[in-house]
């Protein structure tokens, strides 16, 4: 257990570094591609005559820098990862600089690398020429993966928050006028009250769920039964319920609470606003390759508009959610016919993606 | 002290009435499931005090609140709500209590105590809360009797100086409020076909004219034929040509 959590926080850690990890194949590549882009603009800038031989020579240089820049970034990002972002950008500039210095070191005294690269023998000259354009490179570099860094955590804390927004949450309306029901009940009912409370708790049991979390369909069933089952107890026989689910497949997946959202809805639009209470269907079959749910409740009066209102909040937020969970394929819409609406979900029966 | 509880649900009432039972020198002298049937039951039983559900079907609690403060002899309110409801916050809270659900029995025997002796519940002390809201029933007394009036059942509203007769096929009652601040709260539901009258878009039947040569509407469920102003003409007979 606390080996686990031990690596979550080194991965946690290593996601927080900008520097990208330098071991992965893509990235070498991409370090080749652009060290290989420098030796051409060095190369131009030079205005030599022959080109190509020294076009070899560049290349060869800076690809030995960049690439034992990148071997070297690799083995150190573990420890990098522990020092936070500004170390961690002022320690890798400081070796990037000094691989660049000791191979140009290496390059001049054992190859004669730097005669005809300098086209002269300044030794120093060529080490600072070499530092030079090492210290712009890499401040350019380090400030683009940086800049990148930020941006990819920017779009990941974007989607981080609208999953988080579109967890399901349960009305603090209902919470509390279930509390009082339980508080009603532990006198009169003691059993029921056991049973309201055992409910309750599963009910939020799952709503602490991640908004990913995957569940069967028999258990969202389950959990929307729960939660009838509580407002059953506060409205009594003005909530009518009635289950046509034979036909549906039980041991499909489907992203966790999709059905309470729009019970919810339909009594709080459909049955709560009417003295005389009304039906709830639940209708689900499955039909070729898709499953079907459909729930419909009463118009109330004076509530079709708030009922609409409230209706788009939560289908949005499920149709998002099916539609991460399944794809395009998936949805639902929301219908009115005669007094009644009708809510539609559909979502293929094959595996979720 | 006798105590009127109003709320939708009957394990809340259950409650109330329990923990009223068990507070010394009170008595739950009736229940009530909205605020329309709280009416009839507090002109009946003339209780002391009123518990009252903010969040009922047909009439909520703070129109019901409206209505007892008018009475002759209006009860205390006591509003008892789930969660915190934002009317909560336009009330004064030195002169109307309310209590959260699941309700604290030490908090009830404190707002009961002071509801007694504060008294009933002055119509003004209801601030903005009570008048905001679009009213689902005209309440008035006939003869010395209750009668409520549903919105939705009204076919016209005509003012008479300072008064308004409020008409529907089964009743007729007279309020003593503006046209003016009747049509903004009842909003587009209601026509203005003259300085002195609305009418429910959906009782619109037709027009005809009078012998004088006037314009009048005839309206579904009463005979009565109400006049309509040159000026507004055009938008009558659009509304009745569109079906609505």
């Amino acid at each position: 257990m606390s080996r686990d959590s031990g690596t979550t926080r080194a991965k946690h850690r290593q996601e927080a570094l900008f520097l990208p990890s330098f071991c992965d194949i893509r990235m070498v590549f991409a370090v080749v591609v652009i060290a290989e882009l420098l030796a051409f603009v060095l190369v131009l800038a030079g205005y030599h005559i022959e080109v190509w031989s020294h076009l070899g020579l560049v290349s060869l240089f800076v690809q030995l820098v960049a690439l034992t820049s990148a071997a070297v970034l690799c083995m150190v990002r573990p420890l990098l990862a522990r020092t936070g972002n500004t170390a961690a950008a002022i320690s890798s500039y400081l070796l990037l600089l000094l691989i660049t210095a000791l191979i140009s070191e290496l390059a001049f005294q054992t190859g004669g690398l730097g005669q005809p690269l300098t086209g002269n023998t300044d030794h120093p000259g060529f080490l600072f020429r070499n530092l030079g354009i090492s210290a712009i490179m890499s401040a350019l570099v380090l400030r683009y993966l940086y800049v990148q860094h930020q941006w990819r955590q920017q779009i990941q804390a974007e989607a981080q928050a609208r999953v988080q927004a579109l967890q399901a949450r349960i009305r603090p309306h209902f919470l509390f006028n279930s509390m009082n029901s339980i508080a009603a009940l532990t006198r009169s009912d003691p059993v029921r009250a056991e049973q309201a409370v055992q409910d309750l708790s599963d009910l939020f049991r799952v709503t602490l769920q991640e908004a990913s979390e995957r569940v069967t369909l028999d258990d969202e069933i389950s959990v929307a039964e729960r939660y009838l089952r509580m407002e059953a107890l506060r409205l009594g026989d003005r909530l009518r319920v009635e289950w046509d689910i034979d036909r549906l497949p039980r041991k499909r997946w489907v992203p966790s609470l999709i059905l309470q959202p729009l019970l919810e809805n339909a009594i709080y639009h459909g049955i709560e606003p009417s003295p005389q209470g009304g039906r709830i269907r639940i209708n689900g079959w499955a039909e070729g390759k898709r499953i079907t749910i459909k729930i419909s409740n009463p118009r109330a009066a004076s509530g079709a508009d708030a009922h609409r209102k409230g209706n788009q909040i939560a289908l949005e937020n499920i149709r998002l959610r099916l539609q991460l969970a399944f794809g395009e394929q998936a949805g639902v819409a929301l219908t009115e016919i005669a007094d009644q609406f009708e809510t539609t979900l559909y979502f293929p029966r094959e595996k979720m993606q | 002290m006798k105590c009127l509880v109003v709320d939708d649900e009957s394990l809340a009432r259950e409650r109330l009435a329990r923990l009223l039972a068990e507070l010394p020198g009170w008595e739950a002298c009736g229940v009530a499931c909205n605020g329309a049937e709280a009416l009839r039951q507090a002109e009946r039983l003339q209780p002391d005090l009123v518990l009252l559900d903010i969040r009922m079907p047909g009439m909520d609690g703070l129109e019901a609140a409206r209505y007892l403060a008018g009475f002759d002899r209006p009860p205390a309110v006591v509003f008892t709500t789930a969660y915190g409801d934002h009317a909560l916050d336009a009330f004064d809270a030195h002169a109307i209590d309310y209590l959260l659900k699941p309700i604290h029995p030490e908090r009830l025997r404190q707002a009961l105590d002071k509801a007694a002796r504060l008294g009933g519940t002055p119509l003004e002390e209801l601030g903005a809360a009570a008048g905001s809201a679009r009213r689902t029933h005209f309440c008035a007394r006939v003869r010395g009797n209750l009668e409520l009036v549903p919105v939705d059942e009204v076919v016209f509203l005509q003012a008479d100086n300072k008064y308004v007769t409020v008409r529907s096929p089964g009743q007729q009652i007279i309020v003593e409020e503006s046209l003016k601040s009747l049509e903004q709260e009842l909003g587009a539901s209601f026509l203005r076909i003259h300085r002195s009258a609305l009418v429910a878009v959906h009782a619109l039947r037709g027009l005809d004219k009078d012998p004088a040569g006037h314009c009048r509407v005839l309206l579904e469920g009463v005979e009565d034929r109400l006049e309509v102003s040159r000026r507004l003409l055009p938008e009558v007979r659009r509304r009745i040509k569109s079906g609505s």
